[in-house]
């Protein structure tokens, strides 16, 4: 069995507003996808409805061919919640402990203290004593205490410092290569840029992209040649190339806008135009998400 | 299985790290109960059946206390802080997460009904017969069900701060008015009927009659158990209308 997880036309309705809108998608074994989107966009409410802890008000999910209540299924999942989750009153170490006796085969305890970074220090310490990162760490732990097949995070970084979230990736990319599933939701979009294979982009309870992170990059995103040249030269000569979408100067520095960079550059010293210090940028994934979830959907 | 065990030792040591714990449900008692037999005269009549009298008081009040005040404070706390809904997330299931609760408080009931019997066995020199002091026990420990019903109840507040203080007051007033502190007798005639109404008073009273050499009235069950199912359905009733909202 290759599909972990299936989605199938899931629509939430709260009262006054429909948080998630007719989405479907599946996953298969192995992928690392990234859920983004901005703030209400409707990905804390896919998550909680995944792991079950809210119904669809219509539409199916199926994880590992099952609901996500059953055993097999509970046991097979590690999960980082947006909210931060501690038990009062007990140390690292014994939480620990007692959630990984909920599980048949579950990591061994010094794999998760090298995994999460958690230091001595830290297991000794009750969580009402917890910094934030360090509770993101705990949380983190403990999703991982199962040795979990399919692993659902929201917003895991959220909290973390450099060191941390690094930590954090370099675990999730050696659980990656082991064939773990992996799916998360972050607001940071270089750390969905690194380590997914996929994006799923929400907005307005939909979802309006899907594919390889390169793939978005370039299905919206202008690419552009920009080079430094003599300001008394004349770019004349350029414009009747059909290939140029647009040409301007800006600061001494002359951009061409144009899908096929190459083809530019060739032009550049066929017509022996002086130009040097030549850049080309092709679109980041910021620039991606903001024309992909801004208000007007002409971009798209 | 592993887990369930697990479950209860975690659920127990949280307690014990408890400092309202260890405050109100063990020193507060023992002190109490020494000032009552030992610092202040009560002129009571017969001495020793006053001592014993007492130590039943002050452990059901131990008892009572950690029934209505451990389990609905750390529900409240657990719901706040995402712990309930983590532990929806793991393949824990709940009647097992439910019965570790029940077991780890059971646990520490006996604990305290075995710390204050001892006080007072060593602070009086009470002598019960070894029958005496097992069916208080055992009573004291049973009788406590309705009040950790009622715990569930305050474990459905939203904030943990309103549960403390609610649950507190509660507490104290009906340790107060079902004679507890003082004997029923020595109050005055309103208080007393509608402490006979209360059920820290008959929870109190079951062992009274025992340590006199009696078995607890079938007034004093009748009434434990009819608290016991009016708070199992409110707090039923609640729930239900918290997940509708
Ligand atoms: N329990 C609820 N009742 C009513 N509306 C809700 C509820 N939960 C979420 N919503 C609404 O549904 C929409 C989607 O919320 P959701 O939490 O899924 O967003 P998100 O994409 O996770 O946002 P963020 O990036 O801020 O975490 C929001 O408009 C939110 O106000
Ligand atoms: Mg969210």
């Amino acid at each position: 069995m290759n599909e972990i997880l299936r989605l199938e036309n899931v629509t939430k309705s709260f009262k006054y507003k429909t948080a998630v809108n007719n989405i479907s998608f599946s996953m298969k074994k192995g992928e690392v996808t990234a859920i983004l989107g901005p703030n209400g966009a409707g990905k804390t409410t896919t998550i909680s409805m995944i792991l079950g802890l809210l119904k669809p008000t219509t539409g199916d999910i199926k994880l590992f061919n099952s609901q996500s209540q059953e055993l097999h299924v509970r046991q097979k999942i590690g999960t980082m919640l947006q909210e931060v989750s501690v038990m009062p009153g007990l140390t690292i170490n014994e939480i620990l402990v007692l959630i990984r006796s909920y599980y048949p085969e579950p990591l061994p305890l010094k794999d998760l203290v090298n995994l999460t970074g958690l230091t001595e220090q830290d297991l000794k310490t009750r969580t009402e004593k917890l910094s934030g990162g360090q509770k993101r760490r705990l949380n983190f732990a403990l999703a991982l205490a199962g040795n979990p097949e399919l692993m659902i995070f929201d917003e895991p970084t959220v909290g973390m410092d450099i060191t941390s979230r690094q930590r954090f990736w370099q675990t999730i990319n050696t659980f990656a290569n082991q064939g773990k599933t992996i799916i998360f939701s972050t607001h940071y979009l270089q750390e969905a840029d690194d380590n997914a294979q996929r994006i799923l982009l929400f907005k307005d309870g939909s979802i309006v992209a899907d594919g390889t992170p390169q793939q978005i990059k370039s299905r919206i995103s202008k690419k552009a040649v920009s080079f430094l040249t003599d300001p008394e030269k004349s770019l004349e000569i350029l414009y009747h190339h059909s290939e140029i979408e647009q040409i301007f100067r800006k600061n001494n520095r002359v951009y061409i806008y144009s899908d096929h960079t190459d083809k530019i550059l060739e032009l550049l010293f066929q017509e022996k135009i002086g130009a040097h210090d030549i850049q080309i940028e092709s679109g980041n994934l910021e620039e991606a998400f903001r024309q992909l979830t801004s208000e007007n959907k002409e971009a798209i | 299985m592993k887990a369930f065990q697990m479950q209860c030792k975690m659920e127990i040591k949280r307690v014990l790290r408890n400092r309202y714990f260890v405050f109100w449900s063990l020193m507060m008692p023992i002190i109490f109960y020494y000032i009552f037999t030992n610092v202040v005269n009560t002129n009571a009549a017969d001495p020793a059946a006053w001592k014993a009298h007492y130590l039943m008081s002050m452990t059901a009040f131990s008892v009572m206390g950690s029934s209505i005040m451990t389990l609905g404070i750390r529900m409240v706390q657990e719901r706040t802080q995402g712990w309930s809904t983590f532990i929806r997330l793991t393949p824990l299931p709940d009647h097992i997460y439910f019965s570790a609760q029940m077991v780890g408080q059971s646990v520490i009931h006996i604990l305290s009904i075995t710390v204050i019997f001892l006080a007072g066995a060593i602070i009086n020199r009470i002598s019960l017969t070894p029958m005496e002091w097992f069916m208080s026990g055992l009573w004291i420990l049973l009788g406590s069900i309705p009040f950790l019903a009622m715990g569930t109840l305050f474990g459905l507040m939203k904030k943990v701060e309103t549960a403390a203080g609610i649950s507190n007051v509660l507490y104290m007033v009906l340790a107060v008015c079902g004679g507890m502190w003082m004997p029923l007798e020595i109050m005055p005639k309103a208080m007393q009927s509608i402490g006979h109404w209360l059920p820290s008073y008959h929870f109190g009273s079951g062992a009274w009659e025992i340590v006199q050499g009696g078995l607890p009235s079938w007034k004093n069950i009748v009434i434990l158990f009819a608290y016991l199912v009016v708070f199992m359905l409110l707090s039923k009733y609640i729930r239900r209308k918290q997940e509708a909202a």
